[in-house]
């Protein structure tokens, strides 16, 4: 067998041997601890968005064979599962797009086949159109305890420049309606940067989002993916891209406003009421393992990194267990640099006590640990209270900050 | 038997080389069956191009009013960039044939190359090609031709060098009309060299003319202008196959091999003579080839830093291995701090420039970053010595400098009467002087300016093209180098100065060029955590400015559904692209950014 480390997509080994899940290496530890699943349907595709999802509305849309494909991989996945789940996250794509029938089943089957820990955090992604009470009934009785609702903005305008279709005023019913069906533990995600937005917009936004008493927000800045329509008008002209000045006070006036609403900034983009931070975002963050389930799924089991195949059709056809691809086994060096660059998101940092571990690993522990004291001589990283965090312009900077120190 | 020597002349794409192959085919030299198009253009560059890049020549036999003609037909150079080198093969020549397209009409190179035989004192046979298409206007093209170059419009041979309509009329005319050799000057032996090419068995091959004597296999020749010595050991004519002869005798053309290893010891215009009985004075005209327009040549990078070296290798190669067939440019290596290894290289003109830059990438496999062209300037100092350079870097101090001079161009442009105006703006901003309008048909006229070479070596070409929509000619001639108020601009990035960007202009055009450049810089060179002033300065003064302002935000706030690897990534790429960066003081300025200052438009 080729050495895991050799393998990434570039490789045209890889296309030859068509790699699926079963051929990863089982795990020597605890294995996952969470599971995210992948739903890749949407209604409309948005104009910034480059997950891995499909448009497919139809009477022949697949996604009942999706389904059972994924109760299937479901059950491959199981043997590779054997500690309890302490967190679920269904993202997508939109997976409130499934029918409450088939979430049923899908919900039947992680309960029969999969060990889940008492604690659990399961959380389901929504779109505010398409939550329905009924929906939402099968989503609790199956086990779903959090949900988080892809408001992005309550601006109509600026929901239009990004393509995105949803009506703005039913993301106060998804949030209501959540409640009723005994849910209070909802996200919210917003945007900011959209063009056409200014810093009084995105405050109106991010105070509405507030007032819908959420425990938990993720505020992303819009990113220019490539290939995406949206990357494609910016160049042509046909819209502008927000000024850096402009978001940098929008960033900055987030972390601010949301401090006074009572708001814990835990992680780069991330909020949460006090002991309400996403358990499955730590897991990333702290660079656990988590089991990825359905196509275009990213996974991380003990220092192998992989993602199931973003092609519908080959996932339909393969399996049990998906075809896999950008499978990555990083040395001692690779390693380290990720721990930092996932761990340092958090805003608590990393522990002088793990960061001396850290640097006294692998061959770039001596460079690693100048470029920290560069970055804390410019005033971007600081060390207080026995652990190493961003400053206020280190969290502006992040990027050029973890670029030095990976 | 009776000889006659000529040469076609045309503006490029008139027909210049399906009328020689017609000629051919006409004379039987080439059987219908072996008649490849334009048989003459050896090169893939040429056939693709339809230039003619390399001269030779081609006896031919013809039989008029029953006696046998030789004729030799001397093929030359398309572009006035080889107008020395045309200028030697019409030399060689008693006539030549001008052909004009009529479709076209008259354009820029037709006044161009027939003024270059009117000075060589060669008779001329105007002839109207393409007279099958339908869009042809021979009449009003031959008045064209009398308006502009006094030829007598009913003496306009009409012909189709397509379909071979009106070819032996023309054969007949030459031999009637083009005047026979001039009898021998002295009774020592003289030849003109008018061509050389490279072959990879025999070594160089000379094409010339003999004048006065006849050369024979076994000679030990002289060639009197670089005074080096050689034994004939091959003497020939093409037929067009090339075809050995025991001698070349008076007015006669052919090609002569004599175990010379390399194409620069031959010069096109030196005279060779007899070493055992010399000619005390050379065939007039002899020059040397000079070069006008300098770039320089990097291999592109590419990902790695490792390759460098070897691709850089491979130019030089490249470059070593071309230099063989063709000594009329010249190559130094070079060190860029930012393009790393590479070579300045000086052409006769900017078609020459272009025309090494396409062959280094097909024969040479080499992929070439060029630096936009610059002129070679004359720096006069203050003890009256005269320094010549071709990089800004190479400016003397600027106290020492009496004046600086540049080359100077006469420039003949034919156009649309209605693109009069806007040419005449066009010429005007770049420091040309008017200096004359001819009338040549109805819609059109010939426009004459002096300008300096740097204000065309640019864009000036694309921007006739564009005003007159593709029907505007021009044409160039180097006519000497004049004084201007040229000044050298330095560039600074965060107030150290790039050598690099620095550059040679008019004082007066300074500021906007300046300003250009300092905004692709602003567009090219990432924000850094603080501010990054950019200037451009003369003698310290400075004369532009803008400002990079400091990053203020450069995070990315998703976390891409758990996938790590990606955004692992985009961060190394991130600090990859830093690396390959050259860093100036502490600002890190991409490879990118210097070639887009050193191509930013005037
Ligand atoms: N219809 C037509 N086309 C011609 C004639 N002579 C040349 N051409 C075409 O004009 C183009 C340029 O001819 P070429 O001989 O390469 O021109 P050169 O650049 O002067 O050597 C080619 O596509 C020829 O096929 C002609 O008499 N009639
Ligand atoms: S709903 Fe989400 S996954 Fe679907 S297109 Fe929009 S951004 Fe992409
Ligand atoms: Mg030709």
């Amino acid at each position: 067998m080729i050495p895991l480390a050799q393998l990434t997509t570039s490789d045209p080994r890889l296309q030859a041997l068509s790699m699926t899940a079963s051929d990863l290496p089982l795990a020597g530890g605890p294995g996952p601890r969470g599971l995210y699943v992948h739903v890749p349907f949407c209604v409309h595709k948005c104009h910034y968005c480059d997950f891995y999802s499909l448009v497919e509305t139809g009477p022949d849309s697949r996604r009942p064979a999706f389904t059972d494909r994924l109760i299937e991989e479901i059950r491959a996945a199981a043997p590779r599962v054997p500690c309890p789940l302490q967190t679920i996250f269904v993202g997508g794509g939109t997976p409130t797009l499934l029918e409450p029938g088939l979430w049923a089943r899908l919900l039947a089957a992680i309960r029969t086949h999969l060990p889940l820990a008492p604690g659990l955090e399961f959380t389901v992604e929504a779109n505010p159109d398409s939550l329905e009470p009924e929906l939402l009934d099968v989503l609790v009785r199956g086990g779903v305890n959090r949900l988080s609702i892809g408001a992005q903005s309550f601006n109509p305008r600026l929901l239009a420049t990004l393509e995105r279709r949803h009506d703005p005023a039913n993301v106060r019913r998804a949030v209501g309606l959540a409640r009723a069906a005994g849910i209070t533990n909802v996200n919210l995600d917003l945007i900011f940067g959209i063009p056409g937005q200014d810093l009084d917009t995105w405050l109106a936004d991010l105070d509405e989002a507030v007032s819908l008493e959420p425990l938990h927000l993720s505020c992303y800045s819009l990113m220019y993916e490539p290939n995406t329509p949206l990357t494609a008008r910016m160049r042509s002209g046909a819209i502008r891209r927000v000024d850096e000045e402009v978001e940098a006070a929008m960033y900055e006036a987030t972390i601010d406003r949301l401090h006074e609403a009572g708001f814990e900034h835990y992680e780069i983009s991330s909020w949460a009421r006090p002991g309400r931070a996403c358990a499955h975002n730590l897991l990333y963050w702290r660079n656990e393992s988590w089991w990825p389930l359905g196509p275009g799924a990213a996974g991380h089991v003990e220092g192998i990194r992989w993602k199931n195949v973003p092609r519908l059709g080959d996932y339909l056809r393969v399996g049990p267990l998906p075809p896999i691809t950008d499978v990555e086994q990083l040395d001692e060096d690779g390693t380290v640099g990720e721990i930092l660059m996932l761990g340092l998101r958090l805003t608590e940092g990393i522990g002088e006590a793990q960061l001396r571990t850290l640097l006294a690993r692998g061959r770039r522990g001596p460079q690693r640990a100048s470029a920290i004291e560069q970055q804390v001589a410019a005033g971007l990283l600081a060390r207080r209270d026995g652990f190493l965090r961003f400053t206020r312009a280190g969290l502006l900077l992040a990027d050029t900050v973890l670029a030095e120190v990976l | 038997m009776h000889v006659r020597n000529f040469s076609i002349i045309a503006h490029i794409d008139h027909g210049k080389s399906t009328l020689a192959d017609r000629l051919l085919q006409f004379t039987k030299a080439v059987s219908e069956r072996d008649a490849r198009d334009q048989l003459l253009d050896t090169m893939d560059l040429e056939r693709e191009r339809g230039i003619t890049i390399k001269a030779s020549a081609v006896t031919i036999h013809h039989t008029w009013q029953g006696e046998d003609y030789q004729l030799n037909f001397i093929d030359t150079p398309g572009h006035v960039d080889f107008a020395y080198e045309v200028s030697r093969a019409l030399t060689a020549c008693e006539g030549a044939i001008l052909v004009v397209d009529a479709t076209q009409g008259v354009e820029a190179q037709t006044v161009a190359n027939a003024y270059l035989a009117v000075e060589n004192d060669l008779e001329l046979i105007p002839v109207v090609n393409k007279i099958d298409l339908p869009t042809a206007r021979p009449q009003e093209v031959a008045m064209e031709i009398e308006q502009v170059l006094g030829l007598p419009a009913e003496e306009c041979l009409y012909c189709s060098a397509k379909t071979g309509e009106g070819v032996a009329e023309l054969l007949d005319r030459i031999c009637e009309r083009l005047p026979p050799p001039a009898p021998p000057e002295t009774d020592k032996t003289r030849a003109l060299i008018f061509d050389s090419r490279y072959d990879d068995y025999r070594g160089v091959i000379v094409y010339c003319r003999v004048f006065d004597g006849a050369l024979r296999v076994g000679d030990r020749i002289r060639m009197l202008g670089t005074g080096r010595h050689y034994t004939i050991t091959e003497l020939g004519r093409h037929t067009p196959t090339p075809t050995r002869v025991d001698e070349l005798v008076h007015a006669e053309v052919g090609y002569l091999v004599a175990s010379i290893r390399a194409l620069e010891d031959v010069r096109v215009g030196d005279t060779i003579t007899l070493d055992t009985d010399p000619a005390d004075k050379p065939l007039p005209g002899y020059r040397e080839p000079k070069q006008m327009v300098f770039c320089e040549f990097y291999p592109a990078t590419t990902t790695g830093d490792s390759g460098r070296k070897g691709e850089f290798e491979t130019l030089r190669d490249a470059i070593e291995k071309l230099r063989l067939n063709d000594a009329s440019f010249v190559f130094d290596a070079t060190h860029s701090e930012a393009l790393g290894f590479g070579f300045r290289c000086g052409f006769l003109g900017l078609l020459h420039m272009e025309i090494i830059q396409q062959r280094l990438e097909r024969e040479g496999g080499v992929e070439i970053v060029q630096t936009a062209p610059t002129v070679s300037y004359q720096i006069v100092l203050r003890d009256g010595s005269v320094k010549e350079i071709h990089n800004p870097a190479d400016l003397p101090d600027p106290s020492t400098i009496e004046s600086v001079r540049e080359p100077l161009v006469k420039l003949e442009i034919i156009c649309p009467t209605e693109n009069i105006g806007d040419l005449m703006k066009l010429c005007d901003g770049r420091r040309g002087t008017y200096k004359g309008q001819r009338f040549i048909s109805q819609t059109r006229q010939m426009l004459d300016f002096e300008l300096p070479l740097a204000e065309i070596i640019y864009d000036f070409h694309d921007k006739l093209k564009s005003i007159t929509r593709g029907y505007g000619t021009m044409d160039y001639e180097i006519i000497g180098y004049h004084a201007d108020k040229l000044v050298k601009v330095d560039i600074l990035v965060n107030e150290v100065a790039v050598e690099a960007m620095s550059l040679i202009c008019h004082r007066q055009a300074a500021e906007k060029r300046s300003r250009a450049i300092l905004q692709t810089l602003r567009k090219q060179i990432a924000r850094h955590q603080f501010e990054i002033p950019l200037q451009a300065a003369i003698g310290g003064k400075i004369i532009a400015r803008e400002t990079i302002k400091a990053v203020r935000k450069n995070v990315t706030a998703k976390c891409y559904g758990g996938d790590v690897t990606r955004k692992r990534k985009l961060l190394e790429k991130q600090k990859k692209g830093k690396k390959r960066m050259k860093m100036v003081g502490s600002v890190s300025i991409p490879q990118e950014a210097f070639l887009a200052v050193l191509t930013t438009e005037q």
